[in-house]
Parts: C-alpha cells; sequence; structure tokens
C-alpha cells in the first residue's frame, strides 16, 4: 500500500512538473505575439530587440485601422462567415431531420456519403473548384467563397445535428403527429426546440470553420473587397516592410472571434470533437 | 432499430400474414410520401455534395490526364502527368518529405495530446483553468498559428534567437527556418503545437469516461500505475485512439497552410510535401493537369482511411 501512494505522489509532482512545461509552451507564443504588437519598431527590430516592450504603445493598432485594409478585411469575414453559417444551419437542419427520423430508401447510402464527403480534404479539390468558379465568373465574390465553404461546412453540420435529433425521444414527436402535427411542423415546434444547444454548437463550427479558411480563400480571391483576414494577413508580408508589429496586431484581433467563441463553447466543443469533428 | 425493421417489412410486403395484408400497402404510400418529404428536405444538401465535391473530384481525375493549364482548354496526355512524376526528383523528395512530415507530427500529437490529457485527468486546483489555456491553440486558425510562428523564428529579430542570445545559450544566430537540417523539425513543431489539443480533448473525454471503479479494482488486485495505465487505460481509449489518428492523419497530410507560410517548401525542397507541391504546381507554375496529378497520387492512402473512418463515424450514431 504504502508504495502505490508514494507512487501517487511522485506521480502528482510529475504531472505538476509537466503542466507547467505544457503551459509555457502553449503560451509563449500568445505572449510574443502579443507583446509585439505592443512594442514600437526599435524594439522589434535590430540590437535593441527586448523580450518584454519597454515602452507599450498602441501605435501599431492605430496604423493597422488607419493605415491598411484590415477593417475591409474583417467586414469580409464577417460576411462570409455569417452567411456560410446561416446557410449550413438552414441546410443542415433540413438534411439531418430527414436522415434521422424518416424512412426512405438510399438513407443510409446518403448518411456514409456525407461523411465521406467531410471527410475529403480540401487539398484535393481547390484545383477543379477553381475552374468551376472561374467558369461561373465567382472568383473574387463573397458568395463564391460562401457557396465554397458550404462544402465541408453542410456534410459535418448535418452527420453532427443527425445524431442529436436522433437523441429527442420518437415518442414526443409520435404524440405531436397524432395531435394532426405534420412532419415539418413537429420539426419546428417539438425537435428543434429541444435541439438549441446542438443549433448553437453547429453554428459555432460552422462560424470558426468559415473564419478560419484560409486555402480556398487565397485561391479564390484576389480583389481587397473581398479579402478575408485569413489571407489579408499574409499580404502585410509584401506590403510593408516593418509589418512585424501591425501584423501581430492584427494577428491577435483576428484571433479574437474563434477565440472568444471557444471560451464560450468549450464544454459543448469537446463532445463535437470527441465525435470526429473539426480538422485539426 | 423500430424503423429498420418496419422498413423491412414493408419492403417484403408479401411475407407479412394474410390478416395483415391491408397493413403494408397502406404503409407503402406513407412511405412514398415520407421518401419524397425526405428528398425535398435533402436537396440542398444533396446539390452541395454533387456540384461542390463530387463533381470538382471527378473533374480533377480528368483534369490529371490532361494537359491542362490555367486559361485554355486540355489535350488528353494519358498517364503522362503520372509518369513524369515519378522520374522527377523534386515529387520523389517530397513523397519523403510527406511521409517524414505526417509520420513524425501524428506521432508527437499523440505523445503529447496523450501527456496532457493524463495530466489534466489528475486531480488539482484550477484543472478546468489550465484546461481551458491548454486547448487554446486549437482556437486560433492555422494562418494565424503559422504567421506568429514565423516571427518567432525570425533570424534577427525572433523570439527564439533573442531568447538564447540574452540568456548566453548561444553567440551566434540560428536561422531556424532557412537551415537544411533544421526547417522540417520547425515546421514540425508548429504543427504539433497547432494539433496537440485536438488529441488531448478528445483522450482527456475518453479517460474521464472510464469507470473509477475498474482502477480501483485494479488496485486491488495489485496492479501497479503503470499496469493500470496499460490495461485498464489503453484498451479502453483504443477506440478513440484510433479514430483521432485517422481524423488527425489525414488533416496533418493535406494541409499546406504551415509550409506555405513557414518556409514555402524549402530551403531546396527540405519542407516541400504533396499539398503544398500541388499548390505551387496548379496555380504557380499554372499548370492545372500536373497540380491535379499531384494531388491524386496520395488519395488511394488517404481513401483507405477515409473509408474506415466513414464506418467508424456512423457506427455509434446508427444503431
Amino acid at each position: 500500500m504504502r508504495t502505490v501512494s508514494g507512487g501517487r505522489r511522485a506521480l502528482k509532482w510529475i504531472g505538476n512538473t509537466l503542466l507547467a512545461l505544457m503551459l509555457v509552451w502553449t503560451l509563449v507564443p500568445f505572449y510574443w505575439m502579443i507583446a509585439t504588437s505592443l512594442k514600437k519598431d526599435k524594439e522589434i527590430y535590430g540590437f535593441e530587440a527586448t523580450l518584454v516592450p519597454r515602452q507599450p504603445t498602441l501605435q501599431n493598432y492605430v496604423r493597422l485601422f488607419d493605415k491598411t485594409p484590415f477593417v475591409k478585411y474583417l467586414r469580409n469575414s464577417t460576411i462570409v462567415a455569417v452567411g456560410n453559417t446561416l446557410a449550413s444551419l438552414a441546410f443542415a437542419t433540413l438534411g439531418a431531420y430527414a436522415l434521422a427520423r424518416l424512412r426512405f430508401r438510399g438513407r443510409g447510402l446518403i448518411a456514409r456519403g456525407l461523411v465521406f464527403t467531410y471527410l475529403v480534404p480540401p487539398a484535393l479539390l481547390f484545383i477543379p473548384l477553381f475552374a468551376v468558379m472561374s467558369a461561373l465568373r465567382l472568383v473574387d465574390t463573397h458568395h463564391g467563397l460562401v457557396l465554397t465553404y458550404l462544402s465541408f461546412t453542410v456534410p459535418f453540420c448535418t452527420w453532427l445535428l443527425m445524431g442529436y435529433f436522433r437523441s429527442v425521444p420518437i415518442e414526443l414527436e409520435e404524440a405531436a403527429l397524432v395531435d394532426g402535427c405534420t412532419r415539418l411542423g413537429s420539426l419546428f415546434r417539438v425537435i428543434l426546440p429541444m435541439s438549441l444547444p446542438a443549433l448553437a454548437v453547429v453554428a459555432f463550427f460552422a462560424f470558426t470553420q468559415s473564419w478560419n479558411e484560409f486555402l480556398y480563400a487565397n485561391v479564390f480571391v484576389n480583389s481587397v473587397e473581398v479579402r478575408t483576414v485569413t489571407t489579408g494577413l499574409t499580404l502585410f508580408i509584401v506590403e510593408d516592410v516593418f509589418f512585424w508589429g501591425p501584423m501581430m496586431g492584427a494577428s491577435f484581433l483576428s484571433a479574437l472571434p474563434p477565440l472568444l467563441l471557444y471560451l464560450v463553447f468549450q464544454r459543448w466543443v469537446v463532445k463535437g470533437l470527441t465525435l470526429g469533428g473539426v480538422k485539426g | 432499430m423500430a424503423i429498420r425493421t418496419n422498413e423491412a417489412v414493408a419492403d417484403r410486403g408479401g411475407i407479412v400474414p394474410v390478416g395483415a395484408r391491408v397493413r403494408p400497402r397502406r404503409a407503402s404510400l406513407a412511405l412514398r410520401r415520407e421518401g419524397r418529404l425526405a428528398y425535398a428536405l435533402l436537396t440542398p444538401t444533396l446539390l452541395v455534395i454533387l456540384f461542390l465535391v463530387a463533381y470538382p473530384f471527378f473533374t480533377a481525375i480528368v483534369m490529371s490526364l490532361q494537359n491542362k493549364m490555367v486559361g485554355s482548354p486540355g489535350r488528353w496526355i494519358g498517364l503522362a502527368n503520372y509518369a513524369e512524376l515519378f522520374h522527377d526528383e523534386v515529387f520523389l523528395r517530397t513523397a519523403w518529405n510527406s511521409v517524414v512530415y505526417t509520420v513524425v507530427a501524428v506521432a508527437l500529437k499523440f505523445v503529447l495530446g496523450l501527456t496532457m490529457a493524463l495530466i489534466l485527468d489528475q486531480e488539482r486546483r484550477f484543472n478546468n483553468f489550465f484546461r481551458t489555456l491548454l486547448f487554446v491553440p486549437w482556437a486560433v486558425p492555422i494562418v494565424i498559428v503559422s504567421l506568429n510562428w514565423r516571427w518567432i523564428y525570425d533570424d534577427l529579430s525572433g523570439f527564439l534567437n533573442n531568447f538564447l542570445i540574452t540568456f548566453h545559450l548561444t553567440s551566434n544566430i540560428i536561422s531556424w527556418l532557412s537551415d537544411p537540417g533544421l526547417a522540417m523539425a520547425c515546421v514540425i513543431a508548429v504543427v504539433v503545437w497547432a494539433g496537440t489539443p485536438l488529441y488531448s480533448m478528445t483522450f482527456l473525454a475518453g479517460l474521464q469516461a472510464i469507470p473509477r471503479e475498474l482502477y480501483e479494482a485494479a488496485e486491488i488486485d495489485g496492479a501497479s500505475i503503470v499496469q493500470q495505465f496499460f490495461y485498464v487505460t489503453v484498451p479502453r481509449l483504443r477506440t478513440i485512439f484510433l479514430t483521432t489518428v485517422m481524423l488527425s492523419t489525414i488533416w496533418t497530410a493535406t494541409n499546406l497552410q504551415f509550409v506555405l507560410i513557414l518556409t514555402h517548401g524549402g530551403p531546396a525542397n527540405r519542407t516541400e510535401i504533396f499539398p503544398h507541391l500541388a499548390y505551387t504546381t496548379a496555380l504557380g507554375a499554372r499548370r492545372l493537369g500536373m497540380g491535379a496529378a499531384v494531388s491524386l497520387v496520395f488519395f488511394p492512402i488517404l481513401a483507405v482511411l477515409i473509408l474506415l473512418l466513414t464506418r467508424r463515424m456512423l457506427r455509434p450514431s446508427d444503431d
């Protein structure tokens, strides 16, 4: 017995040490990002470079908003992410209800197709999609991006909602149907009200995935008017020689929306992830 | 389960006992109506799958058999693109890099993720707070992660060199991303930094689902902590291990953002991996056909993973 509890204590000690190391490993990059964004150029580059900002300043942020199209990028990301989230929610709700509750030929096949589709990586699709988008004149448009993002948000959201809808007790729906409710009526009056947390999680995933997307945004958009933050940020490298200050400020601000959402939704995020969600 | 049985009965109308003859016909009418409603509801989803995934996918196959360039129609050239690839030194280098990159990154994420999960599963004050902090990298867009790390690795003013020189750990500047011997390791470190939380999140959820009684029973039977780990924890987490590793392998192998932003595949192709090579071939060299071929060469391996995962991901929710 004594050796076991001795082992326990040793384990605890090892655990705390490793925890401290992992916290450092995880947090240092964030520190460096925020610290850089608060420094003057003199402290960022060259021999006087510092590890801690000596005279913290917000001038990088001012520069970002006054002299770069950063606000435009933020606006575009918001338009695309919100548009995609709304469309994904609508499509996924209808599709998931059919797959979870209706009997029809091909149901199993479609369910398999959905998961398969979700797992086909964008790296395989962006080249032909580029040809499709050019042919349809959807290059450099917001709705072009919203449309292409549907290719990964809709399958995933549908699949996630399908699981939730199945967990709503079938008796509730049967009761509604017996009382003369139509199928769609029972979807909107019985199932959806009971699935609000699930809808929130699905919206969260759709929004973050659209906000964070880079490959399609980079390939299908060239103009500043449509460019999203993820691709806009990479442009700072070319636009300005002394770009790291504003760039780190921009990085920090652009990471905020998904970060804050993560803090709000973290309990449910884990559930979504264990079901196999989200690229990482 | 109940739904399945009904479906089976309705499909085989003839087998139903004579007394119940009327039911299957009514049921099949209702079924047909239900089927029509189902397809109506699924139309948007099916359109997305067909036009944004299936169609481009098959177009990619066709393109890879043509010498299509950006802005001009392609001519049919059979397997010439693939043949060229297998004689191309850059491609062979890329294939090897891709394997190393994926295997090492996935292995490291697995080990670190499991360690992190085990630590967070211990009892400790403020554990929820620590968990939130450790999972934060997951929520940061990969582009931002990559840009941030490129700045950390910066030769003259980056954090690493700055730190090492300030504390006299090195006297000369290290070119992290342009040293052929270091670049790949540096890129992988970033991939691991960003990807570990996914593993720890799923592993931790699995750990917390293991009933404590199992450990108590094992302890009474005299199992050491190491034995408890291998005989209680590992078997219970096997499915989660498999699912997470397969998912992450697909995303790791096909993500080009890290390489695109950190090194562009350099120095001397040391960090070139196939999604990035496909990207530069298709959009840099404007050879769409060849680019499609590069991305498709690796599809068979991915397809196996995707098929296995598809079955796995539908199992828990499909019974």
